[in-house]
């Protein structure tokens, strides 16, 4: 089931925010993993914020983040959360709506 | 799909929603049960809790005990929760034994009361105190900064503590003071030396400059610039600029000195500049050294002075030493010619007395005798020049000689040029020769005429100057009251050139056989004779003007008036002749024998004493003064004094000033000029027979 095969792809900007829990080896991994992302899908139209739910755990109460690390897609809608240090490159970018270029990633490796 | 009846309402993209929703709800629950995040985070009514999991906080853990800094959790008691390695070392025990330990335990007892203060002021905020440690090695200064820990509602208070090692910090300040402490000194040193640099420069009356090749500017003191002139102060110019302050005829010169200057080393010129407040033209010395970046000249930098006083001075003393060398020479010359003169004179004498005269042969005798009498005139000018004529000086008062003056001016100076005298109203005396003063004005009054060929004025006058020792020296004379007897022409003037020689022997603009030279020179030996001096202002084509300074005397005296008889007078005796010139003496002698004496010949004073000792007879002893060998003539007469008392001296010398170089023993002694008349001869023979001193 592929809910976005006849959609679009977003051009537009995305707002990213990455919660974390200080410099724990799963959060540090979070971190390079999103920045690589970004860096490889989403260069130039990207706003990501990373916030550590120890200096600021209120922060977490908007997005209703119950564990991390977690990334939530703010924009483009709709709202999506990704828990865990992903490293499951697939199942981040099909919570990006970035899933075809994945594929595309698959045919020519 | 089949759909529940509860969802019939639901459309599909709600249905969409929804299956996501539910799978991110799943993937969590998923990630959860995986121990696949570090923490969750709980809503409560005090806020968002965050529970880590076991190893959440172990990079914390590594960072504290890593650090270079203490760090201690402290009970409100200040017992030890936690320490860490760093900590443990600095005090030097166990972190078994310090864990639950009082930190002040730690701390110097006088420190303790300041400690506490620490722990229980502003809680909530961070604070620091220096405190001392007693460490493992001896007391540490540590700086402490303690924040309270609150972590949970529930938690007991706990404080944190951080403690740094203070010890090289304060190294590096008592290293940094030092070094501060010595560069202060070493300002102090150079302020210290700077200062009497100024001050000497001051002293020096120098300027100090600085040429920075690079940039091409000159940095130059406020000295500096007051030897140029300049009233505003210009804050630097380069070296095009301070070549242009020089005249253009040594512009050249100095860039040539500057430019070697970068090779050389050093500078060292004396050029001039054209004062820029007054126009004046004036001399600088400048002396500097270059100084050196990896073998590059960077800069040049040195003094300055205004030597224009000390040029002066020096030129004036090079012109006099030069008179004086031209005066050592002129005198030796008068002497020889004198003793010709004499052989030629004596020898006239003779053969006047022994040829048969007819009214030619008497022409003839007249012109010879003219011949030597002037050629005579002529040595005393040589002589006054050099100074060794011998002066009969007394004092007088030049007013009274104006009228005499005046006849004599006139006759001189011919019809085409009026004679001004101007009386001054006062009567001042000054010592010197009249006759010689006299002779000064007539040289000075026929040089006026040749002056002012179309005619003109010639305006005689007296004065009184004061000289200050300054003016005094720049001049070579003493200092005090002169009287200046100065004569004005309207005549053609003269260049500095001429000015600078116009006082030496034979120097003459005029045309050949028109003068002799020695005018001025006579007006310059007789000057400086009277202790006085000749000052010259002349300009081109407006006239000049030479002072006579003489100086002032109080007293006058009277002024013996001395009758000499003209008419020989023959006398008996044996006379012994001293003379060196075998010519003068053949003519002594013959001149003796012809007034009746008999004569013993000697060539020099020892031949004279060994005739004397050997027991010869001699009434008088005619000795020149000046002679060749062991024993001059001033010698021999000490000789006599000593031995031979009883016999009688007469000097004789082409050099007369001599008597005044013999001081007392001269006193009373008898001397005769050369070249001497067979009349003058017999007069002071019989002078010396009859009143032997």
């Amino acid at each position: 089931m592929n809910q976005h095969e006849d959609a679009d792809l977003p051009q537009g900007p995305y707002k990213l925010r990455l919660f974390i829990t200080g410099s724990t080896p799963r959060s540090t991994r979070a971190i390079e993993n999103m920045r690589r992302i970004c860096a490889e899908n989403l260069e130039g139209r990207f706003d990501l914020e990373v916030v550590d739910v120890y200096q600021n755990p209120e922060a977490t109460k908007e997005l209703q983040i119950i564990a991390t690390p977690t990334l939530v897609k703010i924009l483009p809608e709709p709202l999506r959360r990704i828990i865990g240090d992903l490293s499951d490159r697939e199942r981040v970018l099909a919570g990006l709506d970035l899933a075809w270029i994945g594929e595309d990633d698959k045919a020519h490796p | 799909m089949n759909r529940h009846p509860e969802f019939a309402g639901i459309d599909h993209s709600q249905l969409v929603e929804l299956q996501d929703r539910l799978r991110e709800a799943e993937e969590t629950l998923e990630a959860i049960r995986n121990g696949d995040v570090d923490a969750v985070v709980v809503g409560g009514p005090s806020g968002q809790q965050v529970y880590t999991l076991e190893n959440a906080d172990r990079p914390y853990r590594v960072l504290i005990e890593q650090m270079q800094e203490g760090a201690v959790t402290l009970s409100d008691e200040g017992l030890m929760l936690y320490c860490n390695h760093r900590f443990a070392t600095l005090v030097g025990v166990c972190r078994e034994t310090l864990i639950g330990e009082s930190i002040e335990r730690f701390l110097l007892s006088t420190d303790i009361f300041a400690f506490r203060h620490l722990m229980a002021s502003s809680r909530g905020l961070g604070r620091s105190a220096e405190f001392t440690l007693l460490g493992s090695n001896g007391l540490v200064p540590v700086n402490v900064s303690i924040a309270d820990l609150k972590v949970d509602e529930q938690m007991p208070n706990v404080l944190c503590g951080v403690i740094t090692d203070l010890t090289h910090s304060r190294e590096r300040s008592h290293e940094l003071a030092a070094a501060n402490m010595r560069l202060a000194t070493e300002i102090d040193e150079r302020r210290r030396v700077e200062d009497s640099l100024q001050l000497a420069l001051d002293a020096a009356d120098m300027g100090h400059w600085d040429l920075d090749l690079m940039s091409d500017t000159v940095t130059r003191s406020t000295r500096y610039d007051q030897i140029f002139g300049y009233a505003d102060t210009v804050k630097a110019w380069g070296l095009p600029m301070m070549l242009s302050q020089f005249v253009p005829e040594d512009r050249e010169a100095v860039r040539e000195e500057f430019l070697s200057a970068q090779s050389s080393g050093s500078v060292e010129i004396e050029k001039r500049i054209h004062r820029l407040s007054d126009g004046a033209i004036r001399w600088v010395q400048i002396k500097g050294r270059t100084f050196y970046l990896n073998d590059r000249a960077i800069r040049i930098s040195g003094v300055i002075s205004d030597i224009t006083e000390r040029r002066l001075v020096e030129e004036q003393l090079r012109q006099s030493q030069k008179m004086e060398a031209i005066g050592q020479l002129t005198g030796g010359i008068a002497h020889d010619f004198n003793n010709l003169l004499m052989v030629i004179g004596g020898s006239i004498d003779m053969l006047d007395q022994r040829i048969e005269k007819d009214e030619k042969t008497v022409r003839y005798l007249a012109a010879a005798r003219h011949g030597v009498t002037r050629g005579a005139t002529l040595n005393q000018q040589l002589l006054a020049f050099s100074r060794r004529q011998d002066l009969r000086a007394e004092a007088i008062c030049v007013e009274d000689l104006l009228d005499t003056f005046g006849n004599l001016l006139d006759r001189a100076v011919g019809e085409a040029v009026t004679v001004h005298i101007e009386k001054a109203s006062d009567k001042w005396y000054c010592r010197t020769d009249p006759h010689q003063l006299e002779t000064a004005i007539l040289n000075l009054a026929i040089n006026a005429r040749d002056a002012m060929p179309q005619g003109g004025a010639l305006t005689l006058k007296t004065a009184i100057r004061k000289l200050d020792a300054r003016a005094a020296a720049a001049n070579g004379a003493n200092p005090g009251d002169y009287v200046v007897v100065s004569l004005t022409d309207t005549g053609i003037g003269m260049t500095a050139d001429v000015i600078n020689r116009v006082f030496e022997p034979f120097f003459t603009t005029k045309e050949v056989g028109k003068g002799t030279g020695l005018g001025l020179s006579q007006v310059y030996g007789f000057a400086r004779q009277s202790g006085g001096f000749v000052a010259i202002e002349s300009h081109l084509g407006v006239g000049t003007t030479v002072l006579i300074h003489l100086p002032r005397t109080t007293r006058p005296e009277a002024s013996k008036a001395t009758a000499a008889p003209s008419v020989e007078v023959k006398g008996k005796g044996i006379v012994l002749v001293v003379e060196d010139d075998n010519d003068v003496r053949a003519v002594a002698r013959s001149l003796l024998e012809n007034l009746g004496y008999s004569v013993l010949e000697a060539e020099n004073g020892s031949d004279a004493m060994k005739l004397i000792d050997g027991g010869e007879r001699v009434d008088l002893v005619f000795t020149d003064v000046i002679m060749p060998g062991e024993m001059n003539g001033i010698d021999l007469v000490y000789e006599m004094k000593a031995k031979h008392a009883a016999i009688p001296v007469l000097l004789t010398s082409g050099y007369t000033a001599q008597r005044i170089a013999m001081g007392e023993l001269a006193q009373g002694l008898q001397l005769l000029r050369k070249p001497y008349s067979q009349v003058d001869l017999s007069l002071a023979v019989q002078t010396v027979m009859n009143d032997p001193t």
